[in-house]
């Protein structure tokens, strides 16, 4: 295989999405995990080499652009977490056990992607040439 | 100062037209994407300063031939 240009490498993509969908639902359908899982990872390993192979170039803009998607995912993503699980920890509480327990497992995420967030900027800040403020 | 204060326009296409370049051809120079010229181009991106370096360079001309700082 020669190297190839995005068009055919994002051809390739989805040539590969629907053959492994096609083979997970038969795996599905004939309750076999091993099948859905050969197809997962034939699919994988399949679009590692069709992209070393192709010239995706990830530059400057791409990058802002993720930068910009993942902070605007974290600001709407852990309010909105942190208040389902407040809702469902006053809703649930002493009447529903399982709203409860969904409670406290949407808290935690809440509390693990603060914690995620909070050291990330610090590394980030500290690479960056921030902290030394006096 | 936020980016509502300020414009940064450019002559990217005009000396990309100059050196007869296609959008294609220039962004392989740079090694970045035909969207970003094309986001460039249109004013619709802020290059960082490496590629703006970069795209001086290729053209041989100063940074401030191409891209111009304006107040609003």
């Amino acid at each position: 295989m020669s190297s190839m240009n995005i068009e055919k490498f994002k051809q390739i993509r989805v040539g590969v999405a629907f053959f492994v969908g096609f083979l997970v639902s038969i795996a599905v359908s004939i309750d076999s995990t091993v099948l859905a899982l050969a197809a997962i990872i034939t699919g994988i390993i399949f679009l590692v080499l069709a992209r070393s192979k192709a010239k995706v170039v990830v530059d400057e803009r791409d990058k802002t652009i993720r930068e910009k998607a993942a902070n605007i995912t974290y600001a709407i993503f852990a309010p909105t977490i942190a208040t389902g699980a407040l809702l469902l920890i006053l809703f649930g509480k002493g009447r529903y056990l399982y709203l409860e327990s969904l409670g406290m497992v949407l808290a935690y995420l809440t509390c693990f992607l603060i914690v995620v967030y909070a050291i990330s900027f610090w590394y980030l800040n500290k690479k960056y040439g921030g902290g030394n403020e006096l | 100062m936020n980016s509502e204060e300020y414009k940064v326009v450019n002559k990217l296409k005009v000396y990309r037209a100059m050196r007869n370049f296609t959008q294609e051809e220039l962004a392989q120079k740079l090694g970045v994407s035909r969207q970003t010229i094309i986001a460039i181009e249109n004013n619709k991106y802020l290059p960082s300063l490496p590629l703006a370096f970069k795209i001086s360079q290729l053209f041989k001309i100063n940074i401030e031939d191409i891209f111009e700082y304006q107040e609003e």
